[in-house]
């Protein structure tokens, strides 16, 4: 029973919290220009007006048009469950979870490419080939950082994985996962979030027919995957799960707006890159990761004294 | 029921379907259905019980006397045959039924019966000699099969590539099962590690069986087969034909002592497959033929899971192994039917298109929403998908990888490279499949056909509908299945007994049915709302372009350019543009094509020079008895050499 009122408080942060990320955000990079800005809530209000207003589809969208955004919605939603919350908010984990959690984030790309290639309009179907087609590069970054942390704390459940503090390779994972979470919630120096018509390039291309409710589904599951990486880039280097409560939620809450301001002022101070660069930065995050991996296993290989002997799994002689 | 009787009644309907097959359909079905629902009890008893089915009468073939037996790995593969093989029995009746093609559908019937005869016997036979035979039959029936439609020359060639080929492979089998047999002195199959001198044998068993199951550079026949055979037949190939190279050699990786090497070998030939499976399919236009490569794919990522188990067996008996080995079983199933579910979803397609060219489609959904949405669900679950079968294997054989990772040996670095390419093949078939989907199914027809597309007769859309209830079954309760997976490992290896479900696997058995059915209220109640605010339609908006036209849509190509550009060193695409020129240019196109790399810069040059060395050799033979006289006086002397020489010094 607690566990199900926690899953669902758990659920309402998720859902709550989610919108005032691009609003953070947007206030930094007002703030860095000399600007006023838009309200920090100014998502909320959209999503509401979105909410109410009617829908227009294409005249070829087949119902898949309306499934997708909700397939994809609730999919990043249910990645978001998996992840822990701070020490006491621990999620119902099992070993391999991280796994679910990066399959959940491909559901919720095939279901939004899916509904962008509804309309037959070659602008869409650009913005999905791109998408999928970054999404490999930045899978590779994404699963060498679980694998870093796999390794460093010798488990494949997020709250475990996530709990200790980054290792020595912290840094180094940390600026990997940042350029993935650039990359995949298309920020510059990806994508340009503000340039909502054609100079835009990977996902609000694809999203271009979609209104109404469906597109508020669609801008609320994008602040979801935003808070999602931030909320795993933080308790990747922060100890937040070996805090006490209430530290562990304020580290996490400090980290994310830490995170927001990086966005911010990334997005202030440089320019979108070429479109060319983008899978050269993306091969940069890899191999951010695969160094952070390396430092970690590196670590773990060495003989610590009080590990367990690792070769406990590998009785007799190993033949290689 | 009694194993024996359930595989004779499966032998006697197989029998009747050949018998019947040529002027009865009816019977023909109902004995073929039969004998098929009479293996899958067979097998599923074997399954549930572990118990091992052995028959060895009196009487013998071949101077060989009959043995044969079914265990739980020849079950799981059994099983595979006999559930694919009964729907797309049933999907055949329309297909290829005999007013559509009198001329080949009812030898097409016999060949089917007796494809399915063979494989089954493959799977039961325990003495090689008997193995040999049935394994030709299967492959000979099989080129039956693929060249049903053999008035087209494209057909005809890709049927006598494939038997080359496979009798290439079957070349290597005799080679082993005659060693095998002047080693031990018998026929008799079994459990030989202690021969450990028989080791380098398990070289052969890679490539004999290699071939039939595609591995990556033995797959050249794979494609054009799988593409030109009716799509019926290209289930059965891709579903299951290949998986009987698998059934090899995971057969004889159990028999044979494996030598470290090869383990590694396996390993890395099936993460090469997997990668480069997937990357050739997305230089695909052909819909069948990008189907194909992905088969070479999926048996890439069943090798992983193989050659990982192999590995940990040799590096002690380790828990990780174990998984990885579970989890590419596992696959051979959810492969079998995913990729038959969507061989037939392809085959409606065809059927109402009369094109498998994707350019040429479009917009399919609206006039076959049946097809387009059971396409679409074997799609998502080839990507590895969540909730759906494909991500279930694929989870395995992740965990048995990190868990070798995490054990710190020499198997580590190569496990982590593993996982990294085992990831990107997952994004890069989530990248493919959304293209054959948006382009064949969604947006606006692309030619008069895909226009009038219509939807397939309910003898077609049934087993698809079977196939796909499977993938959800398989995906929604994967912790039903670790049973029988864990009784097909042990009858493999039987020091694994008793190996309990990874808990990740019963939390899957949660999280999946959660998902699916949130998923499902939220399509509903958003469905709701939408039809509440009374929905409009109308042109697509696209930033205000007032006159789209079909011709305009992101073709596959197109959609796959990003990747295909970054595989350019292996993929060495054809590209003809036509520029256009001047102020006011007439015509300008780009054509490219994907060749079959591997048979094109390796195989047809290597067979070329064989060929010209063979005409070299022939020019010796013409026929002037006056030079055959020269040969013999030439030979004479130089042997008169060779013996006096070492006297003489």
């Amino acid at each position: 029973m607690t566990c199900l009122i926690e899953t669902l408080l758990r659920l309402a942060a998720w859902l709550v919290v989610a919108p005032l990320l691009p609003g953070i955000i947007n206030k930094v990079k007002a703030w860095v220009a000399g600007r006023k800005g838009p309200p920090v809530l100014q998502l909320y209000y959209d999503l509401a007006r979105l909410w109410r207003k009617g829908v227009v589809q294409s005249t070829l969208a087949s119902p898949g048009f309306i499934a997708g955004p909700v397939v994809g919605w609730i999919a990043l939603l249910a990645a978001a469950l998996l992840l822990p919350l701070g020490r006491h908010a621990v999620a119902p984990s099992f070993q391999g979870d991280v796994i679910l959690l990066v399959y959940l984030l491909a559901v919720a790309r095939f279901a939004t490419a899916w509904a962008a290639l509804e309309t037959g309009s070659a602008f869409e179907g650009m913005g999905a080939a791109r998408e999928v087609s970054f999404a490999v590069l930045a899978e590779a970054a994404v699963i060498t950082a679980v694998l870093a942390l796999a390794v460093q704390s010798d488990s494949l459940s997020l709250p475990a994985m996530l709990a200790p503090a980054g290792g020595t390779g912290a840094l180094l994972l940390a600026a990997g996962l940042f350029i993935v979470l650039l990359a995949e919630n298309c920020r510059v120096p990806f994508d340009d979030p503000n340039t909502h018509l054609e100079l835009t390039m990977i996902h609000e291309v694809m999203v271009l027919d979609h209104s109404g409710p469906p597109l508020a589904l669609i801008l609320h599951g994008a602040a979801i995957k935003l808070l999602l990486f931030s909320v795993l880039l933080v308790e990747a280097v922060l100890p937040v799960g070996d805090l006490p409560a209430l530290a562990g939620t304020g580290a996490l809450v400090a980290g994310v707006l830490v995170v927001m301001v990086g966005v911010g002022l990334t997005e202030s101070l440089l320019a979108r890159a070429a479109f060319r660069q983008v899978p050269l930065m993306l091969t940069t995050a890899f191999l951010l990761c695969l160094f952070a991996l390396l430092v970690a296993w590196r670590g773990a290989a060495s003989p610590l004294p009080e590990r367990p002997p690792p070769t406990v799994r590998l009785p007799g002689e190993t033949t290689s | 029921m009694n194993t024996g009787l359930l595989l004779a009644l499966f032998a006697a309907g197989m029998t009747t379907g050949i018998l019947a097959g040529r002027s009865a359909v009816r019977i023909w079905l109902g004995g073929t259905l039969v004998g098929a629902g009479a293996a899958i009890v067979a097998a599923s008893q074997t399954l549930l019980t572990g118990a091992t089915w052995d028959w060895q009468p009196a009487f013998a073939i071949g101077a060989q006397p009959v043995h044969l037996r079914l265990d739980a790995v020849g079950a799981w593969f059994l099983m595979l045959i006999a559930v694919v093989g009964g729907a797309a029995t049933v999907y055949s009746r329309d297909y290829w039924s005999s007013e559509n093609h009198p001329a080949s559908a009812p030898a097409g019937r016999c060949w089917w019966s007796a494809v399915l005869l063979s494989m089954g016997l493959v799977v039961l036979c325990a003495n090689g000699l008997h193995f040999l035979l049935a394994w030709e039959t299967f492959a000979i029936a099989a080129y039956f099969l693929v060249t049903l439609d053999r008035k087209n020359s494209e057909t005809r060639a890709a049927g006598w590539l494939y038997l080359a080929a496979s009798h290439g492979g079957t070349l290597c089998l005799f080679g082993l099962f005659t060693t095998l047999a002047a080693r031990t002195g018998s026929w008799e199959l079994g459990d030989m590690r202690e021969h450990t001198e028989l080791a380098p044998l398990f070289w052969l068993v890679l490539a004999g069986f290699g071939v039939k199951a595609g591995l990556f550079g033995l797959h050249i026949w794979l494609p054009s087969a799988h593409a030109n055979a009716p799509s019926h037949v290209s289930a059965l190939m891709s579903g299951v034909a290949i998986k009987m190279g698998i059934y090899g050699i995971v057969r004889f990786s159990g028999w044979l002592p494996v030598p470290v090497s090869a383990a590694w070998f396996v390993a890395i030939i099936g993460v090469g497959s997997a990668v480069l499976g997937v990357v050739f399919a997305l230089g695909q236009h052909d819909l069948k033929r990008l189907l194909a490569y992905h088969s070479v794919e999926n048996v890439g990522i069943i090798l992983m899971g193989v050659g990982f188990g192999l590995v940990g067996l040799a590096n002690g008996d380790t828990a990780w192994g174990r998984l990885a080995f579970a989890g590419g079983l596992l696959h051979v199933w959810n492969h079998g039917l995913f990729k038959s579910l969507l061989f037939l979803g392809a085959g409606s397609v065809l059927h109402a298109t009369g094109t498998r060219e994707m350019s040429r489609l479009g917009g399919l959904w609206r006039g076959m929403p049946w097809t387009a949405g059971l396409f679409a669900l074997g799609a998502a679950a080839i990507s590895g998908l969540p909730p759906l079968n494909g991500f279930v294997s694929e989870f395995l054989v992740y965990l048995g990888l990190v868990e070798a990772v995490n054990a710190h040996g020499g198997v580590a670095l190569p496990a982590m490279a593993t996982v990294v390419l085992l990831a990107m093949t997952g994004a890069l078939a989530l990248a493919c499949f959304v293209k054959v989907c948006g382009v064949v199914f969604l947006g606006a027809p692309r030619s008069e056909a895909a226009q009038q597309a219509h939807e397939c007769g309910p003898l077609m859309r049934g087993p698809m509908l079977l196939l796909a209830g499977l993938c959800t079954l398989i995906g929604l309760a994967p912790v039903l299945f670790w049973s029988p997976v864990s009784r097909a490992s042990v009858a493999w290896h039987p020091a694994w007994s008793g190996l309990p479900a990874p808990a990740g696997l019963r939390a899957l058995t949660v999280a999946h049915p959660v998902v699916a059915v949130a998923a499902l209220m939220g399509v509903a109640l958003l469905f709701r709302r939408v039809q509440r605010s009374g929905g409009s339609r109308a042109p697509t908006w696209d930033c205000g372009y007032a006159a789209p036209a079909a011709r305009m849509q992101y073709t596959a190509g197109s959609f796959a350019g990003i990747i295909t550009a970054w595989f350019e060193w292996v993929l060495r695409r054809e590209r003809h543009v036509q520029a256009p020129e001047k102020a006011f240019p007439r015509h300008a196109g780009v054509v490219e094509h994907t060749p079959e790399t591997v048979l094109e810069t390796v195989f047809k040059p290597a067979a070329d020079r064989t060929l010209r060395a063979a005409a070299l050799a022939r020019s010796f033979q013409h026929g002037r008895l006056q030079s055959y006289l020269l040969y013999l006086v030439a030979g004479l002397i130089v042997l008169a050499i060779v013996t006096v020489w070492p006297v003489w010094q």
